[in-house]
C-alpha cells in the first residue's frame, strides 16, 4: 500500500505523463508531414510558410502558418479538389501571458473527407490584425466578432467588425486577455452605474438607425450614422 | 472506419402542393399601388421577450409585414464562463458546464470531461462509456422535448407545452436520482463519474423508454399533420445543404437540409459506431423538416438507449489511476496517506499535460466542441466552447429575410437556440 | 399623507389623526391585500436555468395556476410580480430596469436563484451582483436554480409579505426617482457586491487576496 501510494503522491506532483509536447505553451515537437495527407500537400504548395507541424493530444494535427498568408492558405485548403474543407467549425484565439503573440485558430474540417485540421496563426501583441476569412466561410462573421470583443484582434476586411458579447459602450478593454482582471477595471458601482446610463434605444447600428430616421435622435439619419455606433474603446 | 449513415428522407405530407412539390409561400405584398408611398420599418423584439427563448435581441427591418434585414443582438447573457474557467481546476469547471446549455447539462458535462481526458490521455472504464452514452442520449430526448414544448407554444399549440413537461418531469426525477440535482447535474469528474449508478436507476431508466413513446405518438398526431401546423411550418425559413455549411450550421438545423453530417457517425466516439441507429435527413431545410428530424431523432435515441442498457457491463465507474481519482471514502476516512492522497487531489487540484485538444460531441443543438489548452498546471490556460447554437443564431438573418413576421418566431424556435451557450 | 409618488395624486386614505392605521383602514387593508396577492399575475423575467425551472413550476407537476399565477404577462404593464428568473448582466440590467420602471404600483419582485440574489458562482466583470442593486427585491429564492418547490415557498412568503402590508404606509408604493442610479445607495452596492469568502478571490497567481471594498483608480467621483 505504501509503495503504491509513494508512487501516487510523486505522481501527483509531477502529473500524469508528458506527451511529446514542449513544456510551456511553446511549440511541440515537429511531426512527421506525412502522417496527414493535408499537411503534406501543403507542403509541397507552400513550402515554407508552412512554419511547423505538430500532433497534439494524440490524433490532432496542427499547423501554423503566418498570419499574412493566412487567406491564401485557408482558400486553397478549402477549393483544393482532394482537401476540401468546406466547414469551419471554429475561430478562436489564444492568450498565453507574459507578453507571448496571441494564436489565432482555425478549426476546420472536411464533410467530404472526414478530416480535420488545426491552422494556427501567430500575432504579437503590438500587432493584433489579420485578414478575415469571412468570404471564403460565412460562419466566420459571427466568431471572428466574438475574437474581437474579446482579444482585441482586427480582422481586416470584417463587413461588421463591432463588439458583440460585451455591450457596445464597453470600456474596460477586451476580457480575454491575461492581463484583464476576471472582476473587470471597474468597481462594480462604476460597473452598475455605467450599465444603467447605457441607452437601450441608442444601442443600434447605423444601418438600423437610418431606416425611416431615428425619431429620437437630432439631425436624422447622418447623425445617427455617427452618433449610433460607440467606440468601444473611448471612455 | 465509420458505420454507413443510414439515409431516408422524411415524407412530407402528401396533401400538401397539389403534384406532391411545395406549394411557394407568398413573401412579397401583392398589387402594391405604385403610387403609395412606402417606408421602412424598424421593429425591436426582445431583450425580453416570450418568445425569443432567452434573451435574444431582434431588429428587424419590415417593408410592411415582410422582413427585409435581420440582425440579431446578444451579449445579454454573457457570463464568461471562458475566463472564469480560467481560475478554476479541472474538475472545478465541470459545474460551469451545467449552466450553458442548461436544457442538456449532461451532454456538456460528457463533453468536457472527454475532452480533458483526451488532453490527459486518460481512457475511461467501459462502464463509464456505456453509463456517459446513457446519460448523454437522456439529455438528448430531454432537450428536444422543452424544444417541442416552446416551440408549439411559439406556434400557438399550448397544450403539447404541457404534455412535453409532464415527460421532462419523469427525466428531472432521474438526474435527480442519479445525481442529486434535477438541471445542474455536474455528474462527470475527469477520469469517471461523481459516482455509480444508484440501484434501481436503471430500471426506472426502462420504465421511462418504455412508456416515452406513448407520448411522443400523441403529440405527433396533435401535430404532424394538422394543418395549422403545417402551413406555419412548411417552406418558412428554409436553407440549402451548401450554404447550410458554409454557414456553419450543424445538428438537425443542417441534417434537415440534407447534409448527412452527425459527429456520432463521422467521428464516432465511445463505441457510437457499434450501436444500430439510424440518423434523420431531411430534404428541404425548412421548420417542417426540422421539426420531423427532432422527433425521429427522439426515436433513434430510445433505440440507442435501449441497446445501452442491454449492454451496460458491470466493472468500476471510475479509472483507477491515483493521479486524477479520488481514493474511497472509507479509505481516506481510515487510512493516513489515502487522506493525504484526498487532500492533494483536492486542493492542489490534478495536473494535466502541456498540449491542448478538441473534441467534438453531438450535442442536441449541432456539433460542440470543447477546446482545452493546458501548460501543466491545474488550470487551464485557455477553455473555448464551440457552442453550437452561436452559429446557428447567426444564420437567422439569412433564413427570415423575406419571410413575414410571425416567421421569424417560428424560425427562431425551429433553430433551438439556448442563449447560455449562444453567450456563454 | 397620501400615496404619492406617481404622477397622479390618489385620494387620501388616512385613518387616525396621526396617519396610523385605524379599525376602517385595516379592515380596507384585509380586502386590499386579499385581493392583490391572491391572483398575483408574475411577469417571467426569464434569463438561464432559472427560468427553466420556473417553467416547469408553471407546468402541470406544479401548477401555481393554483395561486392565479398561469396568467404570464410578458408585457409588464399588465404585470404584478417581476420574477427575476436567472442571471442578469450588465448589458441586460438597464433593460430590466426599464420593465421594474414600467410596472405599474403595486409591484413586487422575487429573486429567483443564486445568480439573481448576488451574481451566484459568476463574480465576473459582467455579471450584476444581485439585482437588488438595479431594483428593490421583495423576496430572494436561494438555489441554483431552486427546486418548484423552493420558487413556490418564495411565492407564500411574499403572500405573507402582501398580506402585512397597509395602504397607510406610501412608502411601500414609491417608486425609484431615477432610472439610471442604482436602486441602493452607493456605500451599499460597495458592501455588497465585494468578493467575499476565499474561493472566489482565488485568482490565477496566487492564494487567498484579502477582500474588501474596492475602488479602482479611473472610477468617477461619486
Amino acid at each position: 500500500m505504501s509503495e503504491n501510494f509513494k508512487d501516487a503522491v510523486e505522481g501527483l506532483a509531477a502529473g500524469p505523463a508528458a506527451s511529446d509536447a514542449g513544456a510551456g505553451p511553446g511549440r511541440a515537437a515537429q511531426a512527421d508531414a506525412s502522417s496527414h495527407p493535408t499537411v503534406a500537400a501543403l507542403r509541397e504548395a507552400f513550402g515554407d510558410a508552412i512554419l511547423h507541424h505538430e500532433v497534439q493530444a494524440g490524433d490532432e494535427h496542427v499547423v501554423f502558418i503566418p498570419a499574412d498568408r493566412n487567406v491564401e492558405i485557408l482558400r486553397w485548403l478549402k477549393e483544393q479538389p482532394g482537401q476540401e474543407y468546406d466547414f469551419l467549425k471554429d475561430v478562436t484565439a489564444i492568450d498565453f501571458g507574459g507578453g507571448r503573440p496571441l494564436q489565432v485558430v482555425y478549426q476546420l474540417w472536411s464533410i467530404r473527407h472526414r478530416q480535420g485540421l488545426r491552422v494556427k496563426a501567430e500575432l504579437p501583441l503590438n500587432a493584433l490584425e489579420i485578414d478575415t476569412v469571412v468570404p471564403l466561410w460565412a460562419t466566420a462573421n459571427w466568431l471572428e466578432r466574438e475574437v474581437y470583443d474579446l482579444f482585441g484582434i482586427r480582422f481586416r476586411g470584417h463587413p461588421d467588425l463591432r463588439r458583440i458579447l460585451m455591450p457596445e459602450n464597453y470600456a474596460e478593454g477586451h476580457p480575454l486577455r491575461k492581463d484583464f482582471p476576471l472582476r473587470g477595471r471597474f468597481s462594480r458601482l462604476e460597473q452598475t452605474r455605467r450599465a444603467l446610463q447605457l441607452d437601450i434605444e441608442s444601442d443600434y447600428t447605423p444601418e438600423e438607425l437610418a431606416v425611416g430616421g431615428a425619431p429620437s435622435l437630432p439631425g436624422g439619419p447622418e447623425a445617427a450614422g455617427a452618433a449610433g455606433r460607440r467606440d468601444a474603446n473611448r471612455p | 472506419m465509420a458505420t454507413k449513415t443510414v439515409e431516408y428522407l422524411i415524407r412530407r405530407n402528401p396533401e400538401m402542393g397539389v403534384d406532391g412539390r411545395p406549394v411557394e409561400a407568398p413573401v412579397l405584398p401583392m398589387g402594391v399601388d405604385p403610387e403609395l408611398h412606402g417606408e421602412h420599418m424598424i421593429i425591436n423584439i426582445g431583450p425580453q421577450h416570450p418568445a425569443t427563448h432567452g434573451v435574444l435581441r431582434l431588429v428587424l427591418e419590415l417593408d410592411g409585414e415582410t422582413v427585409v434585414r435581420c440582425t440579431p443582438h446578444i451579449g445579454y447573457l454573457h457570463s464568461s464562463f471562458e475566463k472564469l474557467g480560467e481560475y478554476r481546476t479541472w474538475n472545478q469547471i465541470v459545474p460551469l458546464t451545467d449552466r450553458m446549455d442548461y436544457l442538456a447539462p449532461l451532454i456538456y458535462n460528457c463533453a468536457y470531461a472527454m475532452a480533458v481526458e483526451k488532453l490527459m490521455g486518460i481512457e475511461v472504464t467501459e462502464r463509464a462509456k456505456v453509463v456517459r452514452v446513457i446519460l448523454m442520449e437522456l439529455d438528448r430526448i430531454f432537450s428536444h422535448l422543452l424544444w417541442l414544448g416552446t416551440t408549439a407554444i411559439d406556434v400557438g399549440a399550448f397544450t403539447v407545452f404541457l404534455y412535453t413537461f409532464q415527460e421532462r418531469e419523469r427525466i428531472y426525477k432521474l438526474h435527480e436520482k442519479y445525481t442529486g440535482a434535477r438541471i445542474t447535474t455536474s455528474s462527470t469528474r475527469i477520469g469517471g463519474m461523481m459516482a455509480d449508478l444508484p440501484v434501481g436507476w436503471t430500471d426506472d431508466l426502462r420504465d421511462f423508454i418504455d412508456t416515452f413513446p406513448r407520448t411522443l405518438d400523441e403529440v405527433e398526431t396533435l401535430l404532424t399533420n394538422n394543418q395549422i401546423w403545417i402551413g406555419r411550418l412548411q417552406d418558412v425559413g428554409a436553407i440549402g445543404p451548401e450554404d447550410a455549411i458554409n454557414h456553419g450550421l450543424t445538428g438537425p438545423n443542417l441534417r434537415a437540409a440534407g447534409v448527412a453530417y452527425d459527429v456520432r457517425k463521422d467521428r464516432p466516439y465511445y463505441d457510437y459506431d457499434t450501436y444500430d441507429f439510424d440518423v434523420p435527413i431531411g430534404e428541404h431545410g425548412d421548420c417542417y423538416d426540422r421539426y420531423l428530424v427532432r422527433m425521429e431523432e427522439m426515436r433513434q435515441s430510445l433505440r440507442i438507449l435501449r441497446q445501452a442498457l442491454d449492454r451496460l457491463p458491470d466493472g468500476p465507474i471510475n479509472v483507477s489511476d491515483p493521479r486524477v481519482i479520488l481514493p474511497g471514502k472509507t479509505d481516506a476516512m481510515t487510512d493516513m496517506e489515502s487522506m493525504i492522497h484526498h487532500f492533494k487531489v483536492v486542493m492542489e487540484g490534478i495536473k494535466a499535460p502541456p498540449g491542448e485538444s478538441w473534441f467534438s460531441v453531438e450535442s442536441s443543438k449541432g456539433e460542440l466542441g470543447m477546446y482545452v489548452v493546458s501548460d501543466g498546471g491545474s488550470k487551464p490556460v485557455r477553455w473555448r466552447v464551440r457552442g453550437p447554437s452561436f452559429v446557428n443564431i447567426s444564420t437567422l438573418p439569412k433564413l427570415v429575410e423575406g419571410h413575414l413576421l410571425s416567421d421569424v418566431i417560428a424560425i427562431n424556435a425551429s433553430l433551438d437556440i439556448v442563449l447560455g451557450e449562444i453567450d456563454r | 399623507m397620501g400615496l404619492s409618488g406617481g404622477r397622479h395624486e390618489l385620494p387620501v386614505v388616512s385613518g387616525a389623526k396621526d396617519g396610523s392605521a385605524s379599525f376602517l383602514t385595516t379592515k380596507l387593508d384585509w380586502l386590499v391585500n386579499w385581493a392583490r396577492h391572491n391572483s398575483l399575475w408574475p411577469m417571467p423575467f426569464g434569463t438561464a436555468c432559472c427560468a427553466i425551472e420556473f417553467m416547469a413550476t408553471a407546468a402541470s407537476n406544479n401548477d401555481i395556476a393554483r395561486f392565479g399565477m398561469e396568467r404570464m404577462s410578458a408585457s409588464p404593464r399588465q404585470a404584478d410580480v417581476l420574477i427575476c428568473a436567472g442571471r442578469v448582466t450588465y448589458k441586460m440590467a438597464p433593460v430590466l430596469r426599464r420593465i421594474w420602471d414600467q410596472m405599474p404600483q403595486p409591484k413586487w419582485a422575487i429573486s429567483m436563484g443564486a445568480c439573481a440574489s448576488s451574481g451566484g458562482v459568476f463574480d465576473v466583470y459582467s455579471m450584476v451582483q444581485g439585482i437588488d442593486t438595479i431594483i428593490p427585491v421583495d423576496v430572494y429564492v436561494p438555489g441554483c436554480p431552486p427546486r418548484p418547490e423552493g420558487l413556490i415557498y418564495g411565492i407564500l412568503m411574499l403572500h405573507e409579505k402582501i398580506r402585512g402590508e397597509s395602504i397607510t404606509k406610501p412608502e411601500l408604493r414609491k417608486e425609484l426617482p431615477v432610472a439610471t442610479e442604482p436602486a441602493l445607495p452607493d456605500e451599499v452596492v460597495e458592501a455588497i457586491t465585494v468578493p467575499f469568502g476565499n474561493s472566489t478571490s482565488q485568482n490565477r497567481i496566487g492564494g487567498l487576496v484579502p477582500s474588501g471594498a474596492l475602488v479602482r483608480p479611473r472610477d468617477r467621483r461619486p
